[in-house]
């Protein structure tokens, strides 16, 4: 790989052309006048116009102007904040989002009325300026009166800003329309151009003002007219405007506004531009359907990640499909709070509970659901907790949705923390470093100002800050009780010259020491979930994306005994399909959490980890013996015997069974692994789908809408309304009301795809 | 990349930048093919390249007066290029067709065997994101070490070598693909 990239050294650029050359030379030294001039005195240039619309000379005229300074400051700000309001809005549903791209319309006339009002008083004391050999200064002052009598004469000036983000690429389109509504003697020119920011300018008339003009453009719009002053006095303002460089200004300003814009209107994705995103999955295939003559055994590791449902919430919210890629099933389906029966004491670390039932989107196959269900422990079983909080405040933590959001949510966790638990907080960003040493929650109010008190910037180094995380949480550390880092970034975390397998090395072995690691996702645009996946992963840890507050609440609060309090590791679960019943099986999801089958006994392999009260829901497809949804052909030489040889722990099973399910895990301090398991009776299975309990039936139109996201094909027949009612059906108390708005997306979805 | 201009070039940068109108041409004179050989690089197309240095020129009209010594000229005119590249990309949505008009191209016609061997690997680098791109164009193509390319980026060496470090690893995927 080295060698093939240095060949990138041997590439040999044609020589320019000389007419390019000459043309940039010229343009350039135009430019460099221009500039010069604008910098000193006023000197004639007009003999001299580049090459270029007289619309962008217009509008790199006006941006020049001191008077508009004022309202594009105003637009800066404004940008921003309408992004912000916006998201917030569609965050609480206080505004409903529709099919196809929103656009955000935000009319900033009010703010630019008053700016150029005050400036344009400010500007009177300046001498008349009519003539050809008015300053620039001048000129442009002219320019922006004019303007303001258009706007006296009921000619209405609106800067409408839309800001799309495409992530990197994001565009800002600016409007300024002039609209000219009452007859005018002078010609209006209305010209646009296309630079590379949209940039719309209606030309103003060509009309000067005098002395008294200005007055009355200092006015308010409506007094304009009755001082009848603008119809006279033509100066031709205009044609003498030189064309200036400030063009450069000009494209300076607008990607201010990129800038600032870009990462904020996250409303406004348009779905063709969802491949430029900056966040990255990593792609796995889909499980596929195994036979059970030849591969009786699924073998997987448990997760009780949540991350994906929020992705995927985020991303429809937004008004496109999430990338297929980001669509984990088992993580949709584990999102949702199902009442599953839990163990009853807390040696039995959980239990499994397990419906048999038609296949909603084939009728010749059958579900197995798999619901365990992780024993609760309860508040005053609570062990010492040692947290520390590793927080990026890199410069792209910088937005609405991830910073603040961050804060309170760390602020929701500290709250619910018993006082004798300690809280240490790490930043990382250029540099790495500690903001508090390990306190006790006792002193609440010092972690609280800590977490206030966090500002972004810089660019992210991640590796140093998560060694010093590893650092504090030895300092604190407490025996018996649970150490856990939670990592909270945007992202792209920058692990220098080392590679991401050192840093998971290293996540393993401060496993093993007790000390785990969950990772908190925030924002788009740079999200690398592979890398969050691994992390946590690799530390024992959930990951779980934080996207709103109420998501916030949810993963530290609603289910903190759960994040921070571990009751089980190394869960792994292991399904034995009866091939006298069963001819084929797929496992729904899981795609990431595969286990090889000889992995289920080993207990050096690592596997999923299970907090208190959790619960996992793994879902299979099964397609009983005789159906005609049977897709592997039987083996011609496969012998009776050799497919009891193979699957050598059934031979004596009763026939009676469908599968048999086993789950290894250890307790959280100890090595050696403990088996459950649960056979599955054939004479159990529910006759109609109906009669499974509610929460089985939701968790399947939740599994029935991720594959769809996925574009699987065993649901394409399944329509989207299906899961609607489907779920609608087994909606159920909803006392947090997770369920309605996992419908809202699904008809979102449903309206986005077309269908 | 040597400096070629010796120790002329700070005197006329520093000329150029408080509006010496001669020693901005001259400045332009000798950093011309410069631009326009790297934003061919970008683009590996002649009417794109002609196009972003023109407006690398222009851009250096005005910005030339901010230079402030800082750092080296052609760090920063590396940066002043890639913006330009990036915008030309936004602008003409070259991204989709890059890799037919490379073939149009009369440039990329009848190159060498070791061009064409080239090809390839510089087809999955444009593959990258625009961050990886230009990390791995800046460290291999223009010889940059990490802290110049940091520099050009705007962002710390460390970056630079994640972006490496990532760009491999995405690379190894592409042209796996692709070879396999």
């Amino acid at each position: 790989m080295e060698n093939e990239l240095d060949k990138l050294s041997r590439m040999t650029p044609p020589k320019p052309s000389n007419e390019a050359r000459a043309r940039a030379m010229a343009l350039a030294m135009q430019a460099f006048d221009d500039e010069k001039n604008n910098a000193a005195a006023p000197q004639g240039t007009e003999n001299t116009h580049r090459q270029s619309f007289i619309a962008t000379r217009l509008w790199r005229t006006i941006m020049n102007g001191r008077l508009l300074a004022g309202s594009a400051l105003a637009t800066l700000l404004i940008v921003p904040a309408a992004g912000y309001l916006t998201v917030q809005m569609v965050n609480n549903k206080t505004i409903p989002l529709i099919d196809g791209p929103a656009v955000k319309k935000d009319k900033v006339e009010e703010q630019k009325t008053a700016d150029r009002g005050d400036d344009a008083g400010k500007q009177l004391p300046l001498k008349p300026a009519t003539d050809q050999s008015a300053s620039q200064s001048d000129v442009d002052l002219q320019l922006q009166i004019a303007n303001e009598m258009k706007a006296g004469q009921q000619k209405r000036i609106q800067l409408d800003v839309e800001a799309k983000n495409n992530s990197e690429w994001g565009t800002v389109k600016q409007k300024t329309v002039t609209k000219t509504e009452t007859a005018k003697p002078e010609p209006v020119i209305a010209d646009e151009e296309k630079a590379d920011t949209d940039q719309k300018v209606a030309e103003v008339p060509k009309e000067a003002l005098d002395s008294s003009a200005l007055a009355g453009g200092a006015k308010p719009a409506g007094e304009a007219d009755d001082l009848g002053l603008t119809e006279n006095a033509p100066a031709d303002a205009l044609a003498s405007a030189p064309a200036t460089s400030n063009a450069v200004e000009g494209r300076v300003m607008s990607k201010k506004l990129i800038g600032a814009t870009a990462n904020e209107g996250t409303v406004a994705q348009p779905p063709l531009l969802q491949q430029e995103s900056g966040d990255r999955f990593t792609s796995k295939d889909i499980n596929p359907v195994k036979s059970v003559a030849t591969d009786p055994v699924s073998t997987f590791s448990i997760d009780v990640d949540t991350a994906s449902y929020a992705y995927a919430r985020q991303a429809i919210m937004s008004g496109r499909l999430p990338e297929a890629d980001s669509v984990r099933v088992e993580e949709m389906i584990n999102y949702f709070p199902y009442d599953w029966k839990p163990p009853e004491k807390a040696d039995q670390a959980f239990k499994a509970n397990i419906t048999v039932m038609p296949t909603p989107w084939n009728a010749n196959t059958l579900l197995m659901h798999v619901g365990i269900k992780g024993y609760e422990v309860q508040q005053q079983e609570q062990k010492p907790a040692n947290l520390v909080f590793l927080i990026d405040v890199s410069g792209s933590m910088d937005e609405p949705n991830k910073l603040p959001l961050l804060k309170s949510a760390f602020r929701l966790l500290v709250n619910k923390l018993k006082p004798t638990d300690t809280v240490s907080i790490v930043v990382y960003a250029g540099n790495s470093g500690v903001v508090l040493e390990p306190t006790k929650v006792s002193e609440k109010q010092k972690i609280l100002d800590a977490i206030d008190a966090l500002t972004p910037g810089g660019s992210t180094a991640g590796a140093e800050g998560i060694e010093a995380a590893y650092k504090l949480a030895e300092k604190a550390f407490v025996k018996d009780g649970v150490n856990r880092i939670f990592l909270a970034t945007d992202g792209d975390f920058n692990v220098g010259p080392s590679s991401d397998d050192e840093l998971k090395k290293m996540i393993e072995a401060k496993r093993k020491t007790g000390i785990f690691l969950s990772v908190l996702g925030f924002g788009t645009g740079n999200y690398n979930d592979a890398l969050m996946q691994t992390l946590a992963q690799n530390g024992n840890g959930v990951a779980a994306y934080i996207d709103t507050l109420a998501e916030a609440q949810k993963t530290l609060v609603q289910e903190a005994s759960a994040s921070i309090f571990p009751i089980a590791k190394d869960v792994k679960i292991q399904v034995e399909f009866n091939p006298e019943k069963i001819a084929e099986y797929r496992l729904i999801g899981y795609e990431t959490r595969a286990l090889k089958r000889e992995d289920f006994n080993n207990d050096k392999v690592d596997a999923g980890e299970i907090g208190s009260g959790h619960r996992v829901t793994a879902i299979y497809e099964i397609t009983p013996k005789g159906s005609p949804a049977v897709l592997n052909d039987d083996l011609r030489y496969a012998t009776k015997a050799q497919q009891d040889a193979s699957t050598v722990d059934t031979k004596n099973a009763p026939s009676d069974e469908l599968a048999f399910v086993k789950i290894r895990y250890k307790k959280p301090n100890e090595d050696k692994s403990t088996l459950i398991t649960v056979p599955v009776k054939a004479d159990e299975a529910k006759k109609t789908i109906d009669e499974a309990p509610a929460d089985v039936r939701f968790s399947v139109a939740v599994a029935a809408f991720g594959q769809k996201l996925k574009n699987e094909d065993q649901v394409s027949d399944y329509s989207w309304d299906n899961i609607i009612k489907l779920g609608t059906d087994s909606k159920g108390t909803d006392s947090y009301g997770y369920r309605a708005e996992f419908l809202k997306l699904v008809e979102l979805s449903k309206s986005l795809k077309g269908e | 990349m040597g400096e070629r201009t010796g120790e002329l070039e700070p005197e006329l940068i520093r000329r150029a930048s408080q509006g010496d109108r001669l020693a901005f041409g001259q400045l332009l004179e000798q950093h011309y093919d410069f631009i326009h050989a790297v934003a061919w690089k970008w683009t590996r197309s002649s009417a794109d390249a002609d196009d972003i240095a023109q407006d690398v020129c222009v851009r250096l009209a005005s910005a030339i007066s901010g230079f402030r010594g800082e750092g080296r000229f052609r760090t920063w005119l590396y940066t002043l290029v890639l913006n330009a590249v990036r915008d030309d990309a936004r602008r003409s949505m070259r991204e989709k067709r890059k890799t037919e008009e490379w073939s149009l191209d009369p440039s990329s016609q009848g190159v060498e065997a070791e061009e064409d061997d080239m090809q390839e690997i510089w087809t999955a680098v444009q593959q990258l994101s625009p961050k990886q791109r230009d990390a791995v164009m800046l460290v291999y193509s223009e010889g940059l070490d990490h802290g110049e390319a940091a520099e050009v980026l705007g962002c710390s060496a460390n970056t630079v070598s994640w972006h490496l470090h990532e760009a491999r690893k995405r690379l190894k995927i592409i042209l796996g693909r692709e070879v396999a």
